[in-house]
């Protein structure tokens, strides 16, 4: 077990090594001169905006930026924004916290409406149920979420006044934009658990149970819900991904606070410490999840357990 | 087979769904907005009187020192906090404000202002000659912000004793005592400036009638009312302390939301209707419209004057008839903006009225004058001369503000018509573009309470790579000539002439085609009262109060 982890760790530090990299180049690559964009059409005499590069060390070729930038991040400088010269990491880590409440509540949200309404479906397939729970998975992976996240404020703040439109304090201010991003990953729940229960309850062994009179409500929730579990959490790591992405756009819907505002604001300014330092932590939550989904795969499925204690996988 | 069926089934289920939720929305309407209010006057029950305004911006402030700062956006949050020397008043003159009085030496070329007593800072520190003097030093160390320019030629401050201070310029500037009036010269608290240094942009210490005191980012800046507040500008109704207890701007960037939390009671105002919503919130009862138009250039679109063939002014006129104005501002913003027709927004010392009305759209003209050029209809539509065709480069800088690629596309459809090809190219990042002058249009606006404001857009040495903005590339000396007497006279009736001339100048040579007036937009409750805004069209929350 230790085993695995450790490679899995050692992987997932070359992911994020990798992506940071990655990020470094196309910001690099990227069209627009990032001084320019910082003085925002303010005019300034070509001196004054030679200093401001050379103070930044953007007049210096790639690869000494490249470096530098490494060798820093290793120490854990993440630099200093080039719009208002805020550190950048104490800056990420205050607003963490936020992203994270927003991801939980969504993740929940898309967990239990996709597993509940992917299991309903299965079990009444081809009727009502699974009609209405087929089109609110539809619904859910092709609105774009700012769409959803409109929608929703229109009815439920605007017309109903139930919940507050916008702002980060309090739970109320975390329903919408949880529900606006959990419909997401719902969706792709829905159809993913719906396949799976489907195929399991067409398998040899439900028929044994049933055979054997198991009342139908043990065959569907003790057995096949529970084999329709894996790729329905396998599916919830790589939702993880869609979700954070997903607070760049609900944060700003919503205007709440976040790195995914953050990163909104500083890719338009290109204020690229500020990027860089947003993805990492970024990707150091994905893996983060992907190991916790991983190792939560033994809990569920024995086959699994005893392969990783035989030091397989 | 099936499989298309249900997928067919899925979208009209889909589209039918949508329906019915946004005609639920509209029929529930009065019901829902009326428990909006009712929630929120419960929530703010006996506030009659010293209440809290929530007021939604659009973007967030870059910095709050005015004396480095450059965004409107920061203006709107840092005037409440400090006061200016000066207060302008509409017809173009100035009344004392922190300044009790002020001459002016015989060449033009030094102020001396006696200062207000008894006014303190929000930290204590005495308001004297000492303090508007590290606030001047400290606008001339960082030569970044508005500040800075609106100074113009300035050259020293003196202190000549507690309560005198004299400032000295290079040269006569008539727009100084407009750009002292402004809020990017409003005074910081001398003490505070060296106390925090570099982080004075998110501490700042004013004498306003409001005291900082928070700014978390891409979400609110906290401001409390200054009790002892008691030197209000002439222009207010209010002289003491602000009747509101709280200011608070939350940062809300989609339209959408910010609207909506107006509507739903969340915020007392919010900033920036765009015109769709303009219409629709016209008929809520509980809410109301406040317009400002933004003073300064109109919004305009700038011919470059140097290139083949915009260098001859007949090709620029026919263009200019073949933009049909009139239909793009109706079009785009629903009878919510007024079209421009000079250089200078009407609000403007010296704007032309004369020049109204005066050049209409005219298809026929456009094609006639273009034949009569030479420049003939080739197979695909597009006019030929010498085998070149008829090709003009369009540079949108602004992309995503007030609808400005809308307009850039209906140009192009336009003059499609006329046979001309417009290239268009809308981005953010235009340095390189201008500084090689590739382009033979050029979208832009700029905001400014002083007529001066176009000595940077048509001088012939404010060439965009010297730091000017003179996207026209026009150089005629006449030009230049009036351009300097502008804000050198003093005598205001001579210097409407001179403005009125250039303004003259620049469309009866089709430099500029001027398109639309920018009316800030703000709605707000029926309880906020007292709203009012500045010459450059700015809020002003100090005579606001909230009644039920």
């Amino acid at each position: 077990m230790t085993g695995v982890i450790s490679t899995r760790l050692l992987s997932s530090l070359l992911v994020v090594l990798g992506s940071s990299m990655l990020v470094f180049i196309i910001m690099y690559l990227l069209p627009g001169d990032p001084v320019l964009i910082m003085l925002d059409g303010n005019a300034s005499s070509p001196e004054a905006i030679a200093r401001i590069k050379s103070h930044l060390g953007l007049d210096q070729p790639f690869h000494v930026q490249f470096y530098r930038y490494f060798t820093h991040l290793l120490q854990g400088d993440f630099g200093v924004s080039r719009v208002n010269s805020d550190p950048v990491l104490p800056k990420i880590i205050e607003h963490v916290p936020a992203t994270l409440a927003l991801t939980l509540v969504s993740a929940s949200v898309s967990l239990i409406v996709g597993i509940v309404l992917g299991v309903l479906s299965a079990i009444h397939r081809n009727g009502v149920i699974d009609f209405v729970a087929r089109f609110i998975g539809l619904f859910g992976i092709s609105m774009p979420a700012f769409w959803t996240g409109i929608l929703l404020l229109l009815l439920f703040s605007v017309q109903l006044g139930w919940f507050p439109a916008m702002g980060s304090d309090g739970w109320k201010t975390l329903v919408l934009p949880g529900l606006t991003l959990g419909l997401v990953g719902a969706g792709f729940i829905v159809r993913m658990v719906r396949n799976t229960m489907l195929e399991v309850l067409g398998e040899p062994y439900i028929i044994t149970l049933r055979a054997k009179g198991l009342s139908e409500r043990a065959v569907m929730y003790r057995h096949a819900l529970r084999n329709s579990l894996i790729p329905a959490l396998t599916m919830m790591g790589l939702t993880i991904g869609e979700l954070l992405s997903g607070t760049v756009v609900t944060e700003t819907v919503f205007a709440r606070q976040g790195i995914g505002r953050i990163l909104a604001d500083a890719i338009m300014s290109k204020d690229i410490p500020v990027v860089q330092g947003v993805i990492f932590f970024t990707a150091i939550i994905y893996v983060a999840v992907n190991l916790i989904v991983d190792i939560s795969y033994s809990f569920i499925d024995p086959r699994v357990r005893r392969s990783q204690l035989k030091g397989g996988v | 087979m099936n499989k298309r069926r249900a997928s067919k089934w899925m979208k009209f289920a889909l589209v039918s769904a949508t329906f019915v939720l946004v005609l639920t929305g509209c029929t529930s309407s009065k019901g829902a907005s009326e428990t909006g209010t009712a929630k929120a006057a419960a929530e703010g029950s006996s506030t009659v009187e010293g209440g809290e305004l929530t007021y939604a911006l659009a973007t967030s402030p870059d910095s709050l020192d005015p004396g480095t700062s450059g965004y409107a956006v920061s203006h709107r949050v840092f005037r409440n906090i400090f006061d200016s020397l000066v207060s302008a008043l509409p017809d173009g003159t100035f009344k004392p404000w922190l300044a009790e009085s002020w001459t002016k030496s015989d060449g033009g070329q030094s102020y001396t202002f006696k200062l207000r007593q008894n006014v303190k800072f929000h930290d204590g520190t005495p308001f004297n000659a000492a303090a508007v003097k590290a606030n001047f030093d400290h606008i001339q160390a960082d030569p970044g912000g508005q500040a800075y320019s609106l100074l113009g030629p300035y050259a020293s401050s003196e202190v000549i004793d507690d309560y005198t201070i004299k400032l000295n310029l290079k040269e006569p500037f008539e727009p100084l005592l407009s750009g002292l009036s402004s809020g990017f010269l409003g005074i910081s608290s001398p003490k505070a400036l060296q106390q925090y240094g570099e982080q004075y942009s998110k501490h700042p210490v004013g004498t306003g009638p409001f005291k900082f005191v928070k700014w978390s980012e891409n979400d609110e800046v906290v401001l409390e009312k200054n009790a002892d507040y008691a030197w209000g500008p002439p222009t207010a109704d209010n002289k003491g302390a602000s009747r509101l207890n709280k200011l608070t701007f939350k940062i809300v960037p989609e339209e959408a939301t910010r609207i909506g939390s107006v509507q739903s009671g969340q915020v007392l105002a919010a900033e920036t209707v765009p015109p769709q919503n303009i219409l629709a919130l016209k008929n809520d009862p509980n809410i109301k419209l406040e317009q400002s138009v933004t003073n300064g250039t109109a919004f305009s679109l700038y011919f470059n004057t140097k290139n083949e063939p915009f260098n001859d002014p007949k090709v620029r006129e026919a263009i200019r008839y073949a933009v049909d104005v009139d239909s793009i501002v109706k079009t785009l913003y629903l009878g919510t903006y007024q079209r421009a027709w000079s250089s200078l927004t009407p609000g403007i010392l010296g704007y032309d009225a004369s020049l109204e009305n005066s050049v209409k759209a005219d298809a026929q003209k456009a094609n006639q004058l273009l034949d009569e050029l030479g420049w003939i209809k080739g197979a695909d539509g597009i006019r030929e001369k010498q085998g070149k065709k008829l090709t003009l480069r369009y540079v949108e800088p602004s992309p995503n503000r007030e609808k400005r690629n809308d307009i850039a596309a209906i140009v192009q459809q336009q003059l499609k018509q006329a046979g001309v090809d417009v290239k268009l190219t809308i981005t953010k990042d235009t340095t390189t573009l201008v500084t090689k002058g590739e382009y033979e249009i050029f979208g832009n606006s700029q905001v400014k309470a002083d007529p001066d404001i176009l000595r940077n857009l048509f001088r012939s040495d404010r060439v965009y790579a010297k730091g000017g903005t003179n996207y026209s590339n026009v150089n005629d000396p006449e030009i230049d000539k009036l351009l300097d007497q502008g804000y050198q006279e003093s005598d205001p009736q001579l210097r409407k002439e001179i403005y009125a001339q250039i303004q003259q100048y620049l469309i009866k040579n089709a430099i500029v085609l001027p398109i639309y007036l920018f009316p800030y937009t703000v709605a707000h409750s029926n309880k906020v009262e007292g709203l009012k805004f500045d010459l450059l069209g700015y809020p002003q929350f100090y005579d606001v109060s909230i009644h039920k």
